[in-house]
């Protein structure tokens, strides 16, 4: 038990412990606004669910999102896989966005 | 997992534990209300209330923006106004009214609607900044709430270990069975207090959908935006047959909330909300009206999947619609939402106090957490006494005196932070904790002295809002109390316990 405590302590060295804060607060709170934005525009769009309800419902999940990577952010081991797999989600939905923004318009 | 546990919890402690504290006093504002208006007595009819408030306003406010008034319920006898007034009327923005649309001026309070405010507004300070202040914290309360379940793998278990006097182990223990205990009622709480404030902490799923956030409102309450006033005159009409109308509509619940848009103006819209604690589901049933003909123009939609767990959501959160026992247990939940949080604060200290490199001379930060925490959790035990006292103590006529009331709150809050910082911690807690028992229980006493309806008369009466709440007051005061006579119990027993092993150092 001890020594697995320590291996984890180890694991959350300074740098470290900094760069998954930046994970947590900032970078997760982009990226939960992003999956809120998807998740509306692709319930609306994509689905037919009336756009009231698309944009509650993404709001609603959003901040489940970020209590889970907030939580993900200190518990996934490698800190570099970590910010791969936020940069890579941010991108695929930063795109999709984009494109949902570009061909569809807002109310 | 531990290490996001321990420091999210202390970093944004303090502000919930007010946050919690005020919001469980909230589940009965209606009731603190009641009490810091001894003079009012009796029920309002909703539909003359909001005649009265509207003959009130006219004189008042009559070229305002809009009207804004919460009606009556089974709970209240009073009306709350807002208004956004127009150019050249007086600074007032806001009245407490009685059922004849007379303001009651005697005893000015803001009642327990202010500790609700409190609970997510603040004071003092811009309610925009509050909220996002009040949001922040919800959300480390999300992820504490949840890494602390991780972090206390064994927390199920552990819940039926509760060891009294054992230190460390004793604090953790409680902190665990307030946690558990009310677990899904924290869980349920932190989220939906969340979602109460969702447009405003996370925009862009409306955003995604709409290039204005009002587009959105409009599309959900089926309120059109507030159109200019044309300035000319044309008389409002009546509210008594539409509130029946909408009343009729909604299977026979009552209106509990007015918004008048361009009141006396040809422009003017009312908008008729069905009262909040008429159903589960908070957003209630909106019906908006032409101000001038009375002819209905708009209304809500009836809600989807989406908008509707909204609405019951934060019904959940603000429990109006619950009748008494659930509203106990609302209150309750509350208290140990409360017990969580400081327990838990409490804990940050217990647990490094041991491994402090000099325990009798802690180090600036340690220092610091400890006189926060006495600041904070005995601090608010005074300074929540202290309004009540204020309610029935500041001369009933005096110039703002609902703002006093709030003043003498905070000062007496912030008197018990200055004597926190000053004196060694210890003694600090111990004149805290019998100072907040002692205000306490000075509440019913003053209130018996002050007014007509002390608690021997309120309980020969069977005024039972009023025996309820003197003996709220009677049962913290008596919390407090135990424990100053807990700590001072350990106190003593630990300075014995140092003097023996000076004795025992001399001797070798």
């Amino acid at each position: 038990m001890n020594t697995r405590a320590g291996k984890v302590r180890k694991g959350i060295g300074k740098g470290n412990l900094a760069a998954r804060l930046l994970a947590a607060v900032p970078a997760n709170y982009a990226l939960s606004s992003l999956a809120a934005a998807c998740v509306a525009r692709a319930l609306a769009h994509g689905l037919a669910v009336s756009a009231p309800e698309a944009s509650m419902a993404a709001t609603l999940l959003s901040f489940a999102i970020f209590a889970v990577l907030a939580l993900a952010a200190f518990g996934m081991r490698s800190v570099v896989r970590l910010w791969l797999w936020m940069l890579v989600s941010g991108a695929v939905m930063g795109g999709y966005l984009w494109f949902s923004l570009t061909t569809g318009g807002r109310l | 997992m531990a290490l996001v546990h321990t420091w999210t919890g202390l970093v944004l402690g303090w502000l919930l534990f007010a946050m919690f504290a005020t919001g469980t006093s909230a589940y009965f504002q209606d009731e603190i209300t009641r009490w810091m208006q001894p003079e009012v007595t009796g029920t309002a009819d909703p539909v003359a209330s909001a005649q009265g408030a509207v003959r009130f306003l006219q004189r008042t406010a009559p070229d305002a923006s809009f009207w804004f008034l919460t009606l009556p319920n089974g709970r209240s006898a009073t009306t709350q106004a807002f208004w956004y007034p127009g150019t050249g009327t007086s600074g007032q923005t806001e009245a407490v009214l009685d059922e004849s649309g007379r303001e009651v001026t005697v005893r000015q309070t803001n009642g327990g609607y202010f500790l609700y405010r409190f609970h997510f507004d603040l004071h003092y300070l811009p309610v925009l900044w509050a909220r996002y202040l009040v949001g922040i914290a919800a959300m480390f309360m999300l992820v504490a709430i949840l890494s602390g379940v991780i972090t206390h793998k064994k927390i199920f278990v552990d819940f039926f270990m509760l060891r009294f006097g054992k230190g460390q182990r004793s604090w953790l223990d409680a902190h665990n069975v307030t946690a558990v205990l009310a677990l899904p009622f924290h869980l349920m709480i932190t989220f939906t207090g969340l979602v109460t404030l969702a447009a405003m902490y996370m925009p862009w799923g409306i955003l995604a959908n709409y290039a204005s956030p009002d587009t959105f409102q409009s599309a959900v309450f089926g309120d059109p935006p507030a159109a200019e006033r044309s300035g000319r005159n044309v008389p409002l009409a009546d509210l008594a047959p539409l509130m029946r109308k909408a009343s009729a509509q909604w299977g026979g619940r009552e209106v509990g909330v007015v918004r008048i848009n361009n009141p006396g103006d040809e422009t003017a819209t009312i908008a008729l909300t069905r009262g909040p604690g008429e159903a589960m589901g908070s957003r209630g049933e909106v019906m908006v009206f032409d101000g001038t003909s009375g002819r209905q123009t708009g209304g809500s939609l009836p809600q989807g999947a989406a908008l509707k767990t909204e609405s019951v959501m934060i019904g959940l959160h603000s429990g109006r619609f619950a009748q008494i026992a659930l509203r106990w247990l609302y209150f309750l939940s509350g208290l140990a939402g409360t017990a969580m949080v400081g327990t838990g604060l409490v804990l940050w200290t217990v647990k490094r106090r041991q491994r402090l490199p000099d325990p009798e001379r802690p180090h600036f930060g340690f220092r610091l957490v400890e006189k926060l925490n006495i600041a904070t959790i005995a601090g608010l035990g005074c300074a929540i006494p202290s309004y009540f006292l204020a309610n029935r103590l500041l001369p009933t006529g005096m110039a703002a005196r609902a703002d006093w009331e709030i003043h003498t709150m905070f000062l007496v809050w912030l008197g018990v932070l200055i004597w926190a910082l000053l004196r060694p911690a210890a003694r600090a807690w111990l004149e805290a904790l019998r100072l907040a028992a002692l205000l306490f229980a000075a509440v019913p006493l003053v209130n018996a002295f002050t007014t007509s309806r002390g608690l021997p008369v309120s309980l020969m009466r069977g005024d039972w809002l009023f025996v309820a709440f003197d003996m709220v007051m009677l049962s913290l005061a008596a919390a407090f109390a135990l424990a100053a006579a807990r700590l001072a119990a350990r106190q003593r027993k630990a300075s014995a316990g140092r003097t023996m092993g000076r004795e025992k150092a001399v001797r070798a």
